[in-house]
Parts: C-alpha cells; sequence; structure tokens
C-alpha cells in the first residue's frame, strides 16, 4: 500500500474519480496553471484538459452557483473556495440554492465544496477559520472532516459520489505534516465516525486536526483514553459517540473552531440528552474561544487548542 | 447594443402585425393561449387566496405575460429555464398541468413541491425547469452553470433565465454576467423591466440602462417590447441562435410594467395612475387578440376553452389532499440522483 | 400541575372576516364547563353570535378580555381538561417552581466569570462545578446510580476515590468485581430452599395436559369477538381482485400493499357511504364523506408459547382518523406510526375509539381466505388476505382470451345484515376491485 500524505491523498481522490468518471470535473480560483494555492490539482490540467480543470473568476458566489447548474444537468463538479474562509462569499448559493433544492424541487445537486480549513501557521483571522459549524446547521448540506490521509481519500471519493451537496473540510495543517497509508485505485468510506485508540477511562472526541492533538496529547496518559475521530459531522454518528460515551462514562469534546456553537456544542448537546445515564462526570469541551484568529504566533498559540490545554482537560476529569 | 425595430411601438397600443416569419398562425394562436391560461390561473388562483385557501402570500405577473411567454415559446424541451415568479406562462408551455399548478398555490400534496414551498417559488425538473429561490437573482449564476455544462459537454442546447430590474443591483448579477462573458456561455439573460422593485422605482435602481452594460461584459444587450410576445418570441430565437453556434451570451431587456402589486398585499399606491393607464394600453394579451381577429381567430372560442381548462384544474385540485405533517422531515437528501429532463418543444420550428 | 388543555379560539365567521370582539364572558376562571355549554358571546363584522366550550373542564385562564378585539384563531381562554370535577379551583400555577432558580441566582458570579474569562473556556476546574451543587443535588452521577440500581448496591458501604471522596464508575465496577467472589455459606445454613409457589392451575383432565387462564388481554379480545357474533348478523361476501397493477405501484413507493387498498377503500367508502356507518342498539349513523380508519394491529408473538398456551399478544385496533384526507404516502406513514405505537403500548384511548370501518390485512402470513369478525359499532370490516401469482383468463379489446399470471387477491368483506344487504356488498366490493385493478401506473 503506498504512502502518501493527506494532500496527495486529496489529489487522489479527485485523479481516480475524474480518470473514471467523465462526469467530474474540478474548478475554482488558480487551480489549472497554477495547479492550486496548495497544489493540490498539480498535474490535472496536463492530464484532463482545461474544460475538466476550470480555472475560474475571482467569484465564489459564482463558483458555488455555477456548480450548482452544472450538477442539475448531471455533471460532478468538485468546486474549491481557496481557503475555507471565503465560502462566507458564496454562503448564500451554497445554503439556499443547494441546501434546500432537493427538498424544495426533488432536484438533486451533486456537488463537492472542498474547503482549506484552520489554522496554525499565522495564517490570520481570514485564512484560519473552521466554519463548518455554519453548514451543519443547514439543512441539505452534507459536512465531512477526515484527519487521516487514507480517510481524505475514502471520503472525498464518496463525497464526489453523494448525489447531495457535501461541504468537504481539508485541513491546511495537515496537509504536509500528516503521512500514512492510503489504498490505491477507488474505494469509499462511509460517512461515519472511526475510533483512532480504543480506550475505557475516558474518551476524546474531535474532528480534522484535533484528533492528532488529542492523540498526542493522550498517548503518555496513565489511564486508557478513547479517542474518537468524528470525520463526519453531518450526518453525525450518534451510535458511535453515545456507545464510546456508555463505555468510558468520561468526555472531553475537542473543537479547534470557535467554541460557541462548533461541531463540539451539537455533540456535547447529544451526550447530555441521550447518553445521560452513561455519565460520571460533566462533559468538558475543548475549543478556541471567541475571537478571530490572531495572526501572532503567541497569540495564536494561546487561541488555538494546543496538547497540554487537552491534557489538563483529561487529567482534570479523570480525577472527578 | 442593438434595438429591435419594435422599440418605436412601445409608445402606442399597437404592434406590427408582423414581427417574424418564423412563426405559423398555430405558434401564434399557442402564444395567446398561454397568456391567457397565465392570466386566468392566476385570476382565479388571487379569489381562491381571498377565499383562504392559498396560505402564505400570492404573487402574479398580470400585465407581463409576454415577458415569459414568448421566450418560453423559442426554447427546446432540451434547454433548461430558471423561471421567476410573474413568468407562469413559461410552466406551462413547458407542460406542467394547471391542476398541479393550483395544488402548489393551495400547498397540496399533489403541488409541485408538494407543499415544501410555496406560491411560485416551484419548478418541475421533469420539463427542464429550476424553481427559484427567494435571494435574486441567485437562479442567474444557476443557468450560467447550466450553460456552462452544455459547453463541456460540446451540446447544442442554451439556458435562459428571467430576473427583474431590482435584482440588478445584487452582486449575483455581476457575478453571472461576467462569467457568462469571459467564458462564452450559452445563456440567455431575460432582465424583466417591469418599472418597480416592490415599491422602488428603477430610478432607485440603476444609475445606467442595464441594456447598456451587457456590452461591457463583453455580449450584447437588446431592449425588447415587453409587452409584444412575438418580439418577446423573435429576441429570443436570435439569442438562441447566437448561443448554439457558439458565440456566447445574450441579454434581452424586457420593457414592462407590472400591473397588480407586488404581492396580493400590496395595493401599490405608489404608482402614478397615469403610469398605470399608459400602460394598460399596451396590454399583451389585447394586442396579440387584435393581432389575430383579423386571421380568422375565433379569440372567443380560445377564452371558453381556457376557462373550462381552468374550471376543471381547480376542481381537481381542491379534491386533493393536503400532505401530512408527519413528512415534514423526509426527503432532505437525495438517495439517487433526480436530475433536469427535457420539456415540451411547441414551435413549428423544432 | 394540569398538562392537558383545550384552546378555546376565536373562530372564523364567514371567509373575509379577520377578526372578532369578545362581548361577554359567561364563565369565569375557576368556573366548571361543560362541552358545548355557552362560555362567551362575541361580536365580528358579519355577525354576533354565542361561542360554546370546545370541552369538558375547568375554566384555566381567560386571555382575552371582554371588549378587546383579537385575530381569528387567537386564543381567547383555556380549559384544563383533566381538572378533577370537585377540587378546588386552583388560581395559581406557579407552585414550587421558584427555589431552584432562587439557589441559581445565589450564585451569579460564578456564570460570569466563566463567560468573561479569557482563559480557555470549558477549562474551569471542576472543583467549581462540583462545588456549586445545590442543596438537595444528588451526590452520584448518572452511571453510578444506574449501576447500583442494577446491582442493588448500597452505595452508602463502597468507597470513593473520586474528587472530595466521590464515588466513581470504577469505584462500582471494583466493588463489583470483589462481590463476585462467592461467600463460604455459614455452618448452620443448609442448602434447602423452598420452591417457589405453584402458578393458579385449571382443573387438569385425568390424562390430558394441564390448562391454565387466558391472559386479559385475550379475554377481553374474546368477549368483544363473542359479543360482535351475537349482535350483528354477521355475513362475509368475498371478491376476486387483480392486484398486478397494485404491486409495481406499491413497489415504485417502497410501501406494502396496506396504504394503497386503504386509498382505495376510503374512496369507494365515498360512494357506497351504507358501509361507512355504525349501529347501536337501534341507532344507525353514517358518516358520509368521513372516513375514520381503523388498522388492525397484531400485537406480535415475539413471546415464547406461554403457559396461557396462545403464543400471542393479543390484537388492537388504533384509528386514523379523517383517513379520506390521507394521500397514500400519507397513511403509509400513519399507519406505520400507529403500529409501532401500538406494539410500544403508547397509543392513547382516542387513537382506538370512533372508528367508521376497519381494515385488517393478515395476507401477510400467506392465507388467502377469511372471515372476519365486524368490529362493533361498525357495520362492516374488510379482510384483505394474501396476494398470490396465479394464472387467469385475460380478454384484450378484440374479445380474445388468453392465459395470463396476474397477481391476484381475495378481498373479504364482513358486514351487518340488520344494516344492509348482500347486493349492497357485492357491489361494494366490485367497486373496490376495478378502483384497485385500474391503478395508475408507476
Amino acid at each position: 500500500m503506498p504512502a502518501m500524505t493527506y494532500l496527495q491523498a486529496i489529489s487522489d481522490a479527485m485523479r481516480e474519480e475524474m480518470r473514471a468518471d467523465e462526469r467530474v470535473f474540478v474548478m475554482g480560483e488558480d487551480i489549472a496553471v497554477f495547479g492550486g494555492a496548495f497544489k493540490v490539482t498539480d498535474g490535472f490540467l496536463d492530464e484532463f484538459g482545461p474544460a475538466r480543470v476550470m480555472d475560474t473568476p475571482l467569484a465564489e458566489s459564482g463558483i458555488v452557483g455555477c456548480a450548482i447548474g452544472a450538477a442539475c444537468e448531471g455533471l460532478r463538479p468538485v468546486a474549491e473556495m481557496q481557503f475555507a474562509d471565503f465560502v462566507s462569499c458564496g454562503f448564500d448559493q451554497l445554503v439556499n440554492v443547494a441546501g434546500k433544492m432537493f427538498y424544495r424541487q426533488g432536484l438533486s445537486v451533486n456537488i463537492t465544496v472542498r474547503l482549506p480549513s484552520g489554522g496554525g501557521f499565522s495564517g490570520g483571522p481570514f485564512h484560519s477559520q473552521n466554519p463548518e459549524a455554519w453548514f451543519m446547521h443547514s439543512p441539505g448540506l452534507k459536512v465531512v472532516a477526515p484527519s487521516t490521509p487514507e480517510d481524505a481519500k475514502g471520503l472525498l471519493i464518496r463525497a464526489i459520489r453523494d448525489p447531495n451537496p457535501v461541504v468537504f473540510l481539508e485541513h491546511k495543517h495537515l496537509y504536509r505534516r500528516v503521512r500514512g497509508e492510503v489504498p490505491a485505485g477507488r474505494y469509499e468510506t462511509e460517512f461515519g465516525a472511526r475510533i483512532a485508540r480504543p480506550g475505557s477511562d475516558l474518551v476524546v472526541i474531535a474532528h480534522g486536526a484535533m484528533v492528532h492533538t488529542a492523540l498526542e496529547a493522550t498517548e503518555d496518559s496513565e489511564a486508557s483514553i478513547e479517542v474518537l475521530d468524528l470525520r463526519s459531522l453531518v450526518p453525525l454518528d450518534e451510535a458511535a459517540i453515545l456507545d464510546s460515551v456508555r463505555r468510558c462514562s468520561k468526555v472531553v469534546v475537542v473543537d479547534e473552531a470557535n467554541q460557541t456553537c462548533a461541531a463540539g456544542a451539537q455533540v456535547a448537546a447529544l451526550i447530555a440528552q441521550h447518553g445521560w445515564e452513561d455519565l460520571d462526570g460533566p462533559v468538558v469541551r475543548v475549543g478556541s474561544p471567541d475571537v478571530p484568529i490572531p495572526f501572532s504566533p503567541p497569540l495564536e498559540q494561546a487561541v488555538l487548542p494546543q496538547p497540554d490545554d487537552i491534557r489538563e482537560a483529561v487529567r482534570e476529569l479523570l480525577d472527578y | 447594443m442593438r434595438r429591435m425595430a419594435t422599440e418605436t411601438a412601445q409608445t402606442d397600443g399597437d404592434v406590427p402585425a408582423e414581427i417574424t416569419a418564423h412563426l405559423t398562425l398555430e405558434d401564434r394562436v399557442g402564444l395567446l393561449r398561454a397568456m391567457l391560461l397565465m392570466r386566468g390561473i392566476e385570476e382565479r388562483a388571487m379569489m381562491l387566496y381571498r377565499q383562504g385557501k392559498v396560505p402564505g402570500s400570492f404573487y402574479d405577473g398580470f400585465g407581463q405575460e409576454a415577458v415569459s411567454a414568448g421566450p418560453a415559446w423559442a426554447m427546446h424541451g432540451h434547454d433548461r429555464l430558471c423561471v421567476l415568479h410573474r413568468d407562469l406562462a413559461a410552466h406551462l408551455i413547458r407542460g406542467v398541468e394547471p391542476a398541479r399548478i393550483f395544488a402548489q398555490y393551495m400547498g397540496r400534496e399533489a403541488g409541485i413541491t408538494r407543499g415544501r414551498d410555496g406560491n411560485v417559488h416551484f419548478g418541475e425538473r421533469r420539463v427542464g425547469c429550476v424553481g427559484m429561490v427567494s435571494m435574486l437573482p441567485d437562479m442567474m449564476l444557476v443557468a450560467t452553470g447550466l450553460g456552462m455544462a452544455f459547453k463541456l459537454r460540446g451540446e447544442r442546447r442554451a439556458a435562459l433565465t428571467w430576473f427583474g430590474d431590482g435584482s440588478t443591483s445584487r452582486g449575483d448579477f455581476h457575478e453571472a454576467m461576467n462569467w457568462a462573458g469571459v467564458q462564452r456561455l450559452p445563456v440567455i439573460f431575460v432582465l424583466e423591466n417591469n418599472q418597480y422593485a416592490y415599491s422602488t422605482p428603477t430610478a432607485g435602481q440603476f444609475a445606467v440602462d442595464p441594456v447598456e452594460r451587457a456590452a461591457t461584459y463583453g455580449f450584447p444587450g437588446v431592449k425588447v417590447d415587453g409587452n409584444d410576445v412575438e418580439a418577446m418570441f423573435e429576441a429570443t430565437r436570435v439569442a438562441r441562435e447566437r448561443a448554439l453556434a457558439g458565440d456566447g451570451a445574450t441579454m434581452i431587456e424586457a420593457v414592462t410594467m407590472r400591473m397588480h402589486g407586488h404581492a396580493a398585499h400590496d395595493d401599490m399606491k405608489y404608482v402614478p395612475t397615469e403610469q398605470i393607464e399608459e400602460w394598460r394600453r399596451k396590454d399583451p394579451i389585447d394586442r396579440q387578440v387584435r393581432r389575430l381577429e383579423p386571421l380568422g381567430v375565433d379569440v372567443a372560442a380560445l377564452r371558453d376553452e381556457v376557462r373550462a381548462e381552468i374550471e376543471a384544474a381547480v376542481a381537481e385540485a381542491l379534491a386533493g389532499p393536503m400532505p401530512d405533517g408527519a413528512t415534514a422531515t423526509e426527503r432532505v437528501f437525495a438517495e439517487a440522483p433526480a436530475l433536469l429532463e427535457d420539456g415540451a418543444s411547441p414551435w413549428s420550428g423544432f | 400541575m394540569s398538562s392537558s388543555t383545550t384552546d378555546l379560539t376565536m373562530p372564523q365567521m364567514g371567509v373575509s372576516v379577520a377578526e372578532g370582539t369578545v362581548v361577554e364572558w359567561r364563565k369565569q376562571v375557576g368556573d366548571w364547563v361543560e362541552a358545548d355549554e355557552v362560555i362567551a358571546s362575541i361580536s365580528t363584522d358579519k355577525i354576533d353570535t354565542d361561542v360554546e366550550a370546545p370541552a369538558t373542564g375547568r375554566l384555566a385562564e381567560i386571555m382575552v378580555a371582554e371588549g378587546e378585539t383579537v385575530a381569528v384563531g387567537a386564543v381567547l381562554a383555556r380549559i384544563a381538561t383533566d381538572a378533577p370535577a370537585e377540587a378546588e379551583a386552583n388560581g395559581s400555577s406557579s407552585g414550587g417552581g421558584t427555589s431552584e432558580a432562587d439557589v441559581a441566582l445565589e450564585a451569579p458570579g460564578e456564570a460570569g466569570e466563566l463567560q468573561g474569562d479569557t482563559g480557555r473556556p470549558g477549562q474551569a476546574p471542576l472543583s467549581r462545578v462540583v462545588a456549586r451543587g445545590r442543596a438537595g443535588s444528588a451526590r452520584f452521577s448518572p452511571v453510578v446510580a444506574r449501576m447500583a440500581a442494577e446491582h442493588d448496591l448500597d452505595l452508602a458501604q463502597i468507597e470513593g476515590t473520586g474528587r472530595n471522596g466521590r464515588v466513581r464508575k470504577q469505584d462500582v465496577l471494583a466493588h463489583l468485581e470483589r462481590s463476585a467472589a462467592p461467600e463460604p455459606p455459614m455452618h448452620i445454613e443448609s442448602p434447602y430452599r423452598p420452591d417457589p409457589p405453584a402458578p393458579a392451575q385449571a382443573p387438569v383432565s385425568a390424562d390430558g395436559p394441564a390448562g391454565a387462564s387466558l391472559s386479559r388481554m385475550r379475554r377481553t379480545i374474546g368477549r368483544a369477538m363473542v359479543e360482535s357474533l351475537h349482535t350483528a348478523a354477521t355475513c362475509t361476501t368475498i371478491a376476486e381482485a387483480d392486484m398486478t397493477r397494485v404491486a409495481a405501484a406499491r413497489k415504485a413507493l417502497g410501501t406494502s400493499f396496506l396504504p394503497l387498498v386503504a386509498r382505495a377503500t376510503v374512496e369507494t367508502l365515498r360512494a357506497f357511504p351504507a358501509l361507512n356507518a355504525t349501529l347501536e342498539g337501534e341507532t344507525y349513523t353514517r358518516y358520509d364523506d368521513r372516513v375514520h380508519l381503523g388498522i388492525a394491529v397484531s400485537l406480535g408473538d415475539t413471546e415464547p408459547a406461554s403457559p396461557a398456551g396462545t403464543g400471542e399478544q393479543g390484537l388492537i385496533v388504533p384509528v386514523i382518523r379523517d383517513a379520506q384526507e390521507l394521500s397514500v404516502e400519507g397513511l403509509a406513514t400513519r399507519i406505520r406510526d400507529l403500529a409501532e405505537r401500538a406494539r410500544a403500548g403508547d397509543l392513547s384511548p382516542d387513537e382506538v375509539r370512533g372508528g367508521t370501518f376497519t381494515i385488517t390485512n393478515p395476507g401477510g402470513y400467506g392465507s388467502i381466505l377469511a372471515t372476519p369478525v365486524i368490529n362493533q359499532p361498525q357495520v362492516a370490516i374488510l379482510d384483505t388476505e394474501a396476494v398470490v401469482k396465479r394464472p387467469v383468463v385475460i380478454t384484450d379489446a378484440l374479445g380474445e382470451d388468453a392465459i395470463a399470471i396476474r397477481q391476484m387477491t381475495y378481498l373479504c368483506l364482513s358486514w351487518d345484515h340488520r344494516a344492509l344487504d348482500g347486493a349492497l356488498a357485492a357491489r361494494f366490493l366490485r367497486a373496490l376491485g376495478e378502483r384497485l385493478e385500474g391503478w395508475p401506473l408507476p
């Protein structure tokens, strides 16, 4: 099995699907000639040509809206927002046109919107956001956030094939930092959670880059700490979450995003209501405070959850 | 900027006897029929609204029937339409049954959206129509995307979208026009300039006549008498040929007047009565009738036929059940693709 | 605190009427009110009129004062329908719910500190969380309390190793492990344990198996069946129907046959209102357009055969009110919901009353004919049996006969000869059959 980075796995997913299915095409700013701001689509123009590797005008609403139109005619566009942060310019098309189309009109909209998300490298407020909560809250959109290269490829292939609009959060900080074995060829990963490390004394629930931070923070613990990688936010794998709660009874939920109404808030609410009888302590959340993600390293590190923050939360809850 | 010969006819009630050689007598009667059906349905539905059978709000295109009938007639069944709220004739020409439209207004199970969206927020995907959203003009981008798909696949098909004067103030107007111009896409943009966006006259909406902006995006803009159904047809036919030839987009500014309020709850007191009177003399249905009666068409019989069709449709719609509340959370996500399919192609030229 | 109320709303006296004015309240808060008793008088643009109470109970609240004008549909008053008839009027309903709020207010600083904290949220030391516990709050977490209940443990006996001596889940687990080892019996204890008392036995025949008495459900069902057969002049008429088109339609919809048969039945009943009726003693009541459709639900035979001998749990007939207003999909959803709640024992009394016609369909088990018992006081019941592929004769447009394989079923209608005659029953079945045979293709 080849080993590749998280970024290469994402490229591989699109390449495999584009080779096998002529309906799939990619569109976004600077993705063709330049190969993409992060080089995810490097080499695609040569292999697939300018019709299927489209450099678009600087127009996020246009990118999402045109992707919708193309999808209504049976094409399968994979639209890239150059940074997750810029999806706000295409919010209306995504939430009101794409998300609501099937419910109202019975017309399916197969678009995949890739969002390079997350911070940790002095990107500042407009290049570091994790906007998944906006889209979890919008009916009709699916939201996935892989943490490993294998899942990045499998979930993206699954997303491209899904007849519904899927928001795909690829964490920039993982692009080149995380390597792993990735099966060759085409395979799908079902939208659901995965146990990153099994345990029994406490479970840390996370997604995206925070899965790695959680694993790092708890690998030396004397207690048996489970780490649950959500992978999919809509649909949320309620069964897996409640199963971990039942076995471990103590829960720490981690978000890199600003904590108010982040994905973890929904997880915590779910546990409070449906996992109540299995709890041996309060559901503890770790997240960024509600501030724009700052640029200067000491400020950014104070805001984004660090391994020590998770370690501390876990230690306290274990002692409770 | 090209101007149609009919522009000079906008100042009086009559229109040239013949605009184009591309319409047979059947076509011309078909256009009138579509407009009569649209007006008849909307009048009847307004009555149902006042009787409490239509929930929410009610919008109509009274006085603007030619703006949707003409262009829809010029589009082939395999073309695609993004239909707006005063364009009912387009749905009818594509093949949507009046009974389902009444059911849609009344929020019944048999409506096109099965009660999930109201009034004119519908599009029957099975006849190639995409239903609108309330954020205008979002659908201009969807139409641009449809054109993009045709171009990517090398197909000789076009997409057409309607949008209003007010909506040209929003960013999506610019993004769509620009994208269509840059990529030279087979899209026809029909701007329904009906003089008012709710209570805002066009003077509050643009500093430049929008038809002049098309050139800045790289394609022609054409100003057309929006109340002459055959002129609207002809302008669209020409634009469609342009698109199919690979020459890109066209913007058609249809000059018309919104004769009723923005919606049933608006009494349009802000419109000067002289303006309404002036436009009443240019009623698109009256004009088409004046064209066809000298040719021996029995308009009275046509009106009776349309009336009967409408009454039967109302009865059918009223007999249908309301949707079951327990189904409200179903079908948010598709299990399998459900795409746009082809509609009717009634024009004799196809 | 009473939780069951019925609202009295401003009626719409005419299509264009949008509002009305309360002229006079004939009852006051605290008064007992009978259903249909005049409770107020109102005035509208079209008409002045009295308003009757929609339910029996105690007038709990008046929202709109005399002289006030409100929109059609606005709530005028609330009637507590489960208030006891003899109780004193309970003016204030905000009983003892304030003490918790008071305690929370006593510690405002806590919440304020957490909110304004520029430190990491969610990192407030847990000692603060524990200390914030209100007087009388549980000292044991939910999982600990549950495990104690499950294993019948006295938590006071378990040593807690958590914060402040808290008993934690692992403490309970450890305790259970230690006590799993069996205690050796004291030497004076004898191993004898008396047999559990034998269940009540019916008289035993000399050489047959022992009988036992029937469960309460079985006795209730039995009484109803016997009464029905003794009261009604029960006859059964059977007709054949070609369900091939219905089979295609139901497959396209992804449901069983039942919702489609139900819809067809409802539509046919509108043409044969004599069958959509009840007969109680001498009183025959027709419901015309309104069909309150009962659907027989088997409560499953998941229990192994009990000493009561039948293995089944029984039968109940929930009612879909105004089934004529539901489409096939609507009926499918409602049937599914009622069946689930019936099996969970979760139906309200109103949901098993007031039916005007019943459908029972045990056809899933393969039987082809049945003679159902009428669900009193209705006058008819339809039993749909298995849909089976059979060779049948088909006559084409030219009058030529051929054999074709079609999906056939028997529609079995039991009906009360006191209320109607066989010809009507047969015509109803034929009309229903034609409706099913002509089902539009998906």
